[in-house]
């Protein structure tokens, strides 16, 4: 029994990872929806499936994230913050600032060399802060959330959001398309104003070199650029940037002793 | 002598006629295909009083739109007038909460004059947008939540500020089952707590009025009262108070300026066509 799980309840994706030896094994997504428990049962079954194991071979599992609470399997729990900040030091050891962009908020984690997390800020209280904002105006625009990174890549002059609300904006973004501004341009402005929201999280907790973006938001590389230009760094974008946090999780499990 | 007052809200039109007392009133929406309404709703007065529009002495613009506003003789801010009318139609009061389609003000009142003003027009959350929104997801009409959240029995308890997570936050309790009424009383009460603690920072004292569309929702109001442990006023059209105050600041001037034998200065006046981005 040496696997290890991990899975990451999201307000909009589920995540599951499956680890062995600190490697990973397997991972699967799929959207939250309405009821998280059956998400993450059925996120579990598909990443076991993948690896050609059952749920007798787990040795421990760890669930974390906004529904971290309805995944059975899990016997423990813990907060997002330290499995996203473990499972981004795996994957660059060198990293010291994760920018987390998710479906609901947004966090700046700051991470010790061994891989603890050793501050953050949070931005959760407004849909503005996070990919949430992205989502309602790219449903305004009728564009699929996959589109909005290349498309918004052809901004040629990016609209200025006069507002700091999702719900304003969405109607700001209303009367840009009325008006006939390319939708790219304010898919940029979109970006440019989540960057403005994320720099304000940096400025609560610092930020030092390396600097890695996950979550959601990090498969978005028009919002990636616009971040950089904003922070003046470059990012390290890991290859499966949703599953940080549910690998991080399956790590932690990994450290757990196992019952005699 | 006739006076007019026209508030140009971000989301309703109005305009007052007034000699002593308001002879004509008109609202409208603003909208956003609506945006040339100012003269419009300006013919609609003067329809109503008959008489044409130079017997008005002095126009008077506010509110957001009030720079496009081309037939008025003065613009003056929304704060200034809604002060203005709230005095005159309740002396009493020290402080003025006005909830609009798309900010919510809080003004505090000495003497007849301003002393201290506090705004929210960066966030929906605690303004008429708000209530919108769950109007929405709830397939009601605005003028329906009032009468149905006063029913409730069992409010529930809305967490999220901002108005996107509140209404996910609502569909989620619809989905459970929670009673409409219980959801609306929820609504109204994340209204007043959050407006009430942006109007704290002026220490509130009574009277307190409300003012703005949003006060036409007894729930609201109601909720309002139950943060504040007392009875608040409400006008009988609390959409006009803006209006009504800018009329009596022009009445004001042309009195100033008919007393020290100045002559009024008064604009050349077109009613035409008046949009917000120009």
């Amino acid at each position: 029994m040496a696997w290890f799980l991990g899975v990451d309840v999201g307000s909009v994706t589920t995540k599951a990872v499956v680890t062995k030896d600190n490697e990973l094994v397997a991972y699967q997504t799929m959207p939250s929806g309405s009821n998280y428990k059956i998400a993450a049962e059925r996120v579990v079954t598909e990443a076991l499936a993948k690896a050609g194991l059952s749920s007798e071979d787990i040795a421990y599992a760890v669930a974390t994230g906004y529904g971290a609470n309805n995944v059975d399997i899990a016997s423990q729990q813990v907060t997002d913050i330290s499995c996203c900040a473990r499972g981004v030091s795996r994957l660059f050891p060198t990293v010291r600032t994760i920018i987390e962009v998710g479906g609901q908020a947004s966090k700046v984690i700051r991470v010790s060399s061994e891989g603890r997390a050793i501050n953050f800020a949070v931005s959760e209280r407004c849909a503005a802060g996070s990919g949430r904002f992205l989502q309602i105006i790219a449903r305004v625009l009728q564009i699929d959330i996959k589109d909005v990174g290349p498309l918004s890549l052809k901004a040629k002059n990016p609209v200025t959001f006069t507002t700091g609300c999702a719900v304003f904006g969405e109607s700001e973004a209303v009367s840009r398309v009325a008006e006939g501004t390319a939708k790219e341009d304010i898919l940029a402005g979109v970006h440019n104003a989540l960057a403005a929201k994320i720099s304000n999280l940096i400025d609560q907790v610092g930020l030092e070199e390396e600097c890695a973006i996950t979550g959601g938001g990090a498969l978005d590389e028009g919002l990636i650029m616009r971040v950089e230009e904003k922070l003046g760094v470059h990012l390290v974008v890991p290859p499966q940037p949703q599953i940080t946090a549910a690998l991080g999780a399956a790590l932690v499990a990994a450290e757990r002793p196992v019952a005699p | 002598m006739y006076f007019a007052g026209v508030d140009i809200g971000s989301t309703m039109t109005k305009v007052v006629i007034m000699d002593e007392k308001v002879i004509a009133k008109v609202i409208g929406p603003t909208g956003a295909e609506h945006r040339r309404l100012a003269n419009e709703v300006m013919e609609d007065a003067l329809r109503q009083t008959g008489m044409p529009f130079d017997e008005i002495a002095y126009v008077v613009a506010t509110g957001y739109g009030r720079i496009n506003v081309p037939f008025a003789d003065k613009q003056v801010t929304e704060i200034t007038c809604h002060a203005k009318g709230v005095s005159s139609l309740f002396p009493t009061v020290r402080t003025a909460i006005d909830i609009g389609g798309q900010d919510a003000k809080g003004i505090k009142i000495a003497n007849d004059k301003v002393v201290g003003f506090v705004m929210n027009d960066k966030c929906a959350a605690g303004t008429g947008r708000f209530l919108e929104v769950m109007a929405e997801v709830l397939g009601l009409q605005l003028d329906q939540m009032g009468e149905l959240s006063l029913k409730a029995k069992k409010k529930v308890q809305i967490s999220s500020t901002c108005t996107v997570f509140a209404e996910q936050e609502v569909v989620s309790r619809i989905a459970e089952g929670a009673l409409l009424e219980d959801i609306l009383g929820g609504i109204n009460e994340a209204i007043a707590s959050r407006v009430c603690r942006m109007a704290q920072r002026l220490k509130i004292e009574r009277d307190v009025v409300i003012t703005g569309g949003v006060a036409k929702n007894k729930g609201v109001v109601k909720a309002f009262e139950d943060y504040l442990g007392f009875p608040v006023l409400v006008p009988e059209e609390p959409l006009l108070t803006g209006a009504i105050g800018a009329a009596l600041i022009g009445r004001e001037l042309t009195q100033k300026a008919l007393e020290s034998g100045q002559p009024i200065e008064r604009k050349t006046r077109r009613l035409e066509a008046a949009t917000f981005f120009e």
